[in-house]
């Protein structure tokens, strides 16, 4: 009986053209939303090796003028000497023996790796910065920090696969879902079915079946198609859990609306009224509850402004330039090690630049660590109040999967901070010892080697939206489980 | 007769349950988003008003320098928000609100409030303007769906047809009581945002508010209108109201929700723009290979020839005027040609991707009205540009006026300049550079380029009108 009604309802189903429009759409959109997402990884990636490529062929040119003369040095036998920074060809020992021009005007990059999944949820990636420029001196937080892209473009966001899932998918499965009983009941057919061995629950269920089976075939079906089209490092088992990981997810929060439909449906109200309902529903789950909790997070925790901290910063140059002497005596006297031999202060713009850029950073810190603390806790009400949307969940969770959350770039950002450190000491000790570089220590400067998070890591941050929409789908289904034999077939 | 059917509609709505349910969710939201976006637009504005006044300061009182070094040390711009941006705070949140001006660098706008949230932010930002674009039409259709397939299926319209009444006549008198139970919702809560204006005192940016207003209120009266229409042509055309439901969330959907993104992932793919990485390289490579292949050393060379020739002298040293920084100013220029080029082309590719979003607005109406509310309430890409462009005059001249300063006080140094022998200048010279000042485009400006998005607006109107003309005349009285 039950696989009789599961295979009338699809056959009913599939002689609808409202079937096959929806998947059609579905199919449309998720093809669109991985090429768009595609594109979207490409282009960061390209900017990330352009970026790379250019500053390293820098060094490179450096390196060979170095090399030259080394040659030179060695052939006529004199001192090899450090070069004064300067921006024009000139006479002397190149540049590339100055370790201050070396780390200072040329940058590395150092680059956060997408995910194997990186374009099937976009987050706050076309924003944030994946590559970020490291050079002696400068401190990361005043560098630059946001991916060049046209505002209007982002005010829209990415169409990306997880667009798709939070944003539409559940619009087609109410669409499917709305009138389950409820146009049964209205065209008067429902008394009639039940009056056959057949309960109103396994009725429910097999009508259920037949089109959850059909959208979430289809939808795990493209999904794999998106991973195999646009995802990148298939070969490692890490982007199939993380596939695993988005089904799951899929799948959970597609049942939610599901459950949500039948919920709705048992109230025994008119299909159109059922529509309006669910229709208010989505709006407000998916809506108006995430716009509420992002007002309320910027509203109650408020980050400082990037305005007040460009001020302060200058205020902490101008006290920096002005008590130079000072504070160059202070470096001096904290890094007692970088005291030229014979005290022959080469007051250069360097030096002091070296000098006032620690004077000013430490001025600013307290600033910064404000600035932490206002985004933890900004992140932190995000996480409690998610909660409160599935869809809120959802992207949280799927950010994650693909490895575009915020904490993933946090604990990026801080790798970035603890390179630029070592960046920074090679080439301020080098440069301050007035140390000429040779060619073979530029195989020596520091290397940034990203380290991935554990695994476990991602899924003790995936797990709290996870198992939240878990609970929210049973909580939901719980309902419609038990309050089904309370359901009126009679017409009213 | 079309006010007894306008009434009695308007009476029939406002008692459904509906009715009380979305209008007190749309006015308790409207009013939240129209505080919250007060509060945020004065403190933004406070902060930017003290921080620009910092700056001006810090510039003047920078200590005693040289004056190419204080150009080094540089200003920078602040940007104002537009009058109405706490209605509508369209691109703010995504564009930097700060420029570096510096000699030998032109710098993007940095410090983009967007940069600094978390990633629930790209679920949109409540404000009054999201509302009336995206709930209202909701609102709209919720309350209108069933205006006539409604009467259909209870077996009403046949009475009221019975009446004589024509059928445009029953079209006014709905679209009437709809209407007006969609206005004692909104205007309500728009005279509550124009308390909100007048009792602000902060700095108005950019002339014609009043003009502005009323742009605002005729275009989003329109889109309103293209809804109500829409609403009432999809309701006589469908053949019951659950089908007219389906079909009218199906579009609204489409138009607030899909196409906005659609559009701009066509508008990526049709015009590219650089990522940052791409951009740096391109540029940094450009401006040290020389704007036409010569390198800057290169023609600094030739400039240098061409100056000694000029003034029939043999050394620099003889040169009436301070050679270092003639010098300095011309590799200024040199540069300039570079950062013109590459940053006119991002800019160029941005109001193409702008033109392109706009003209797809003939599939989705809220593609046209979100650009012309952006940019009366002065927060548009337009302002934006126009913001850079004003901070990059500045910086040119800020450099130029101090090179120019430096080349004819410190004539005397030519020849003789050195790490330790150079020109001191102090905060009287520092003065020759006015402070900067942000001049909003004009309201004309604007106008100008969103003309065709009221032309494309006005379209849709005539096209909802039509179709719920011609809906109303080929409706079925039967029920299926």
């Amino acid at each position: 009986m039950y696989r009789l009604i599961v295979m009338h309802e699809t056959r009913a189903l599939a002689r609808t053209g409202a079937l096959w429009a929806i998947l059609a759409l579905l199919i449309f959109a998720i093809a669109f939303a991985a090429w768009s997402g595609g594109r979207s990884v490409s282009r960061q990636v390209k900017g990330a090796s352009d970026a790379a490529s250019y500053e390293a062929a820098m060094r490179d040119r450096m390196r060979t003028e170095t090399a030259e003369y080394e040659a030179k040095v060695e052939a006529t036998g004199g001192p090899y000497e450090f070069a004064t920074v300067r921006h024009a060809p000139g006479q002397g020992p190149p540049q590339g023996t100055n370790a201050g021009a070396v780390g200072g005007e040329t940058a590395v990059y150092v680059a956060l790796p997408p995910t194997g999944l990186a374009a099937l949820s976009i987050g706050l990636s076309d924003i944030q910065l994946d590559y970020l420029p490291i050079t002696m001196g400068k401190s990361l937080a005043m560098t630059a920090n946001a991916e060049l892209e046209n505002p209007v473009n982002l005010l829209a966001g990415s169409f990306d696969v997880a667009f798709v899932v939070i944003f539409l998918l559940p619009i087609f499965i109410l669409a499917m879902t709305y009138d389950l009983l409820s146009s049964e009941q209205e065209r008067g057919t429902l008394a009639m079915i039940l009056a056959h061995p057949v309960s109103l629950r396994k009725l429910m269920a097999s009508k259920l079946m037949a089109r959850a089976a059909i959208i979430l075939m289809v939808v795990t079906g493209l999904g794999l198609v998106a991973v195999l089209t646009v995802g990148t490092q298939l070969e490692t088992p890490e982007t199939w859990l993380r596939f695993g990981l988005w089904i799951i997810a899929t799948l959970v929060y597609s049942m939610f609306w599901f459950a949500l439909a039948v919920l709705v449906n048992l109230y025994g109200q008119s299909s159109a009224t059922n529509g309006t309902i669910l229709a208010g529903a989505w709006l407000i789950l998916v809506v108006i509850i995430p716009t509420l909790i992002s007002l309320v997070a910027t509203t109650v925790y408020p980050v400082p402004s990037r305005m007040d901290l460009t001020v302060a910063a200058r205020e902490a140059q101008s006290a920096a330039e002005k008590n130079m002497d000072k504070s160059l005596n202070a470096f001096y006297a904290e890094h007692l090690e970088y005291v030229p031999a014979g005290d022959q202060r080469a007051m250069d713009f360097m030096t002091l630049g070296q000098a006032s850029a620690n004077t000013i950073e430490k001025a600013l810190s307290p600033l910064y660590a404000g600035f932490q603390v206002r985004r933890d806790q900004q992140q932190g009400l995000v996480q409690r109040f998610q909660y409160l949307s599935p869809a809120v969940m959802m992207q949280l969770a799927l950010n994650e999967i693909a490895g575009t959350s915020g904490q993933r770039y946090e604990d990026f950002l801080q790798q970035a901070v603890a390179f630029r450190a070592e960046w920074n000491d090679y080439f301020a000790e080098r440069f301050l010892r007035q140390d000429p570089l040779r060619p073979a220590d530029y195989d020596s400067f520091p290397v940034f080697r990203y380290r991935p998070e554990a695994f476990s890591t991602v899924l003790l941050r995936l797990a709290p939206s996870l198992l939240g929409l878990l609970v929210l789908l049973l909580g939901v289904a719980m309902v419609p489980f038990f309050g089904i034999r309370r359901y009126q077939v009679a017409a009213r | 007769m079309i006010r007894i059917i306008a009434r009695k509609e308007f009476a029939e709505i406002v008692r459904d349950g509906r009715f009380m349910w979305t209008a007190a969710l749309m006015v308790l939201l409207l009013l939240t988003a129209m505080l919250a976006g007060w509060q945020r637009h004065g403190s933004y504005m406070a902060t930017q008003a003290a921080a620009q006044g910092a700056t001006n300061t810090q510039w003047l009182k920078q200590g005693d320098k040289n004056p190419h070094t204080a150009a080094h040390y540089g200003n920078y711009a602040f940007k104002p928000l537009g009058p109405l941006a706490f209605f509508d705070n369209g691109v703010t949140n995504y564009t930097g609100t700060t420029v570096f001006m510096e000699a030998h660098k032109q710098n993007f706008a940095i410090a983009s409030p967007a940069a600094d949230t978390s990633a629930i932010s790209r679920f949109g930002e409540l404000n009054g303007a999201m509302i009336l674009q995206v709930l209202m039409p909701l609102l709209i259709i919720f309350l209108g769906f069933t205006a006539f397939a409604g009467e259909r299926e209870s077996g009403t319209i046949r009475q009221v047809m019975s009446m004589g009444i024509s059928r445009t006549s029953l079209l006014g008198g709905k679209a009437l009581g709809l209407a007006a139970a969609v206005l004692i919702v909104v205007v309500p809560c728009v005279i509550i945002g124009a308390v909100f204006i007048a009792m602000t005192d902060l700095p108005v940016v950019g002339e014609g508010l009043v003009t502005r207003i009323a742009l605002l209120t005729i275009a989003y009266l329109a889109y309103a209108g293209i809804f109500l229409f829409l609403t009432l042509a999809v309701s006589a055309w469908s053949r019951s109201p659950r089908a007219a439901l389906m079909v009218l969330v199906g579009f609204w959907a489409f138009t607030a929700f899909i196409m906005p993104k659609t559009a701009a992932e066509i508008s990526k793919a049709v015009h590219p723009s650089p990522s940052y990485g791409s951009f740096m390289a391109a540029m940094k490579a450009h401006q040290a290979r020389g704007f036409d292949g010569t390198p800057p050393w290169a023609e600094l060379g030739k400039f240098q020839g061409q100056m000694m020739r000029k003034y029939r002298v043999s050394d620099v040293k003889d040169l009436p005027f301070y050679w270092t920084a003639v010098r300095m100013q011309r590799l200024e220029e040199l540069d300039q040609r570079v950062f013109n080029q590459h940053f006119g082309a991002v800019t160029a590719a941005y109001a193409a991707q702008r033109r392109l979003q706009d003209r797809i607005g003939l599939l989705a109406p809220t593609l046209p009205l979100r650009s012309i509310s952006m940019g009366l309430a002065g927060t548009d890409l337009i302002q934006q540009q126009k913001f850079q462009d004003d901070a990059e005059s500045f910086r040119e001249a800020m450099v130029s006026k101090m090179n120019g300063y430096l080349s004819k006080a410190a004539v005397s140094l030519n020849g003789v300049n050195s790490a330790s022998n150079y020109l001191i200048a102090n905060e009287d010279v520092f003065a020759i550079v006015p402070p900067f000042r942000y001049q909003p485009p004009a309201l004309a400006t604007t106008l100008s380029e969103h003309w065709m998005n009221f032309a494309v607006l006005a379209f849709w109107l005539g096209a909802a009108i039509l179709l719920a003309l011609l809906g109303v005349q080929r409706m079925s009285l039967e029920r299926d």
